[in-house]
């Protein structure tokens, strides 16, 4: 059974639109950001496909104070705050 | 024992340095090197605050038109559209494909760098230095920097390594949010306040892509030496000087 994720979401009134979640979201394959077209091709994160809280790279790159929000409580989640960015949740890049 | 960070500065270490969302030997890699910046990051940042209260002491608008002279020739057409295009022919054709994204960041970088030369022109606008922002073409004040770190061309020729760049975003564009945030911190004049915040997202963005770049592409001894030499470039003692337009004062140097 898959971990249970949490809905996120962006909040337009904070992001930049500098769209480093997406490629950051891309780049680990999980291409959860995604542009809208409806209403101002903003970008938009897919709940169906966030990995969130089990992965939280996006956070790490996002350079919006409160640009991206846990979609039921509103929490910020930029600058990431420290539980969740544990090592558990890094991805691997490499050889170490 | 090392010295403690200024506040500010371990502010931003703790929201945006240390952070991560990767593992592995690019993360290693950035770590080693921000052990390096953090003396001129402390630096940079303990100037900027004094330079800030310095000219918030000061009497009439002649600081305001210095900063954003220093910040037009920084951030203006020449700095901007030069530099920044000579970034994108830093990837070869055949490399393309693997730095598209990299591309991508440094073509959106181009147009947010002209906007902040913008946000200068519009201090020297609303402050009454000039009428209209083609007067500054004719000054080379507004035009000529001497900040190495900034790459202008001959320093990013040396320097052409794809991923070369990311040191400069890492680096440099650290100092500008530092430089920003002290800035805030220390001036209450709208003007100012207004270009600073305009622009300080965007720069926080810049070192972002610096800080992913190393996380995430700087994963062999191949992919690193050309970005540590850019590193050992940017560290030397006349190649970094916190510009004016950030707070420091011309006499003060870096």
């Amino acid at each position: 059974m898959p971990p249970a994720t949490i809905p996120i979401r962006i909040d337009h009134e904070a992001c930049t639109e500098c769209r480093m979640c997406y490629v950051v979201c891309r780049e680990i394959d999980v291409n959860a950001v995604y542009v809208a077209p409806e209403p101002r091709h903003r970008f938009e994160i897919d709940p169906a496909r966030c990995l969130y809280p089990g992965c939280t790279a996006c956070l790490m790159y996002c350079p919006a104070p409160g640009s991206i929000v846990e979609a039921a409580s509103g929490r910020a989640l930029v600058p990431p705050p420290p539980d969740v960015w544990t090592p558990d949740r890094r991805v691997p890049r490499g050889i170490a | 024992m090392p010295r403690p960070n200024h506040p500010l500065v371990q502010q931003f270490m703790d929201a945006w340095v240390t952070p991560t969302g990767f593992s592995g030997p690019g993360v290693e890699f950035r770590m080693r090197m921000t052990a390096r910046c953090l003396p001129i990051w402390n630096g940079a940042t303990a100037r900027a605050v004094k330079g800030g209260e310095a000219d918030r002491r000061l009497a009439g608008d002649d600081w305001k038109m210095e900063r954003a002279l220093a910040g037009y020739a920084l951030e203006g057409p020449q700095m901007s559209i030069k530099q920044m295009s000579t970034q994108l022919l830093s990837v070869p054709m055949d490399q393309q494909a693997r730095y598209i994204d990299l591309q991508r960041m440094r073509a959106r970088q181009i147009w947010d760098e002209v906007k902040h030369g913008q946000l200068n022109a519009d201090v020297l606008l609303r402050g009454g230095r000039i009428k209209r922002e083609d007067e500054l073409m004719a000054s080379v004040e507004a035009n000529a920097q001497d900040n190495l770190a900034y790459f202008g061309l001959t320093s990013m020729f040396a320097h052409l390594h794809p991923l070369a760049r990311a040191a400069q975003n890492y680096f440099v564009e650290a100092i500008a949010c530092l430089g920003i945030t002290a800035t805030l911190a220390a001036i209450d004049d709208p003007l100012i306040r207004h270009q600073m915040k305009s622009q300080q997202a965007e720069e926080l963005m810049h070192f972002m892509e610096g800080k992913y770049q190393l996380d995430a592409y700087c994963l062999t001894a191949e992919e690193q030496r050309p970005v540590e030499e850019a590193f050992d470039f940017l560290l030397k003692p006349w190649a970094t000087t916190m510009n004016p337009a950030f707070g420091a004062r011309r006499e003060g140097g870096a």
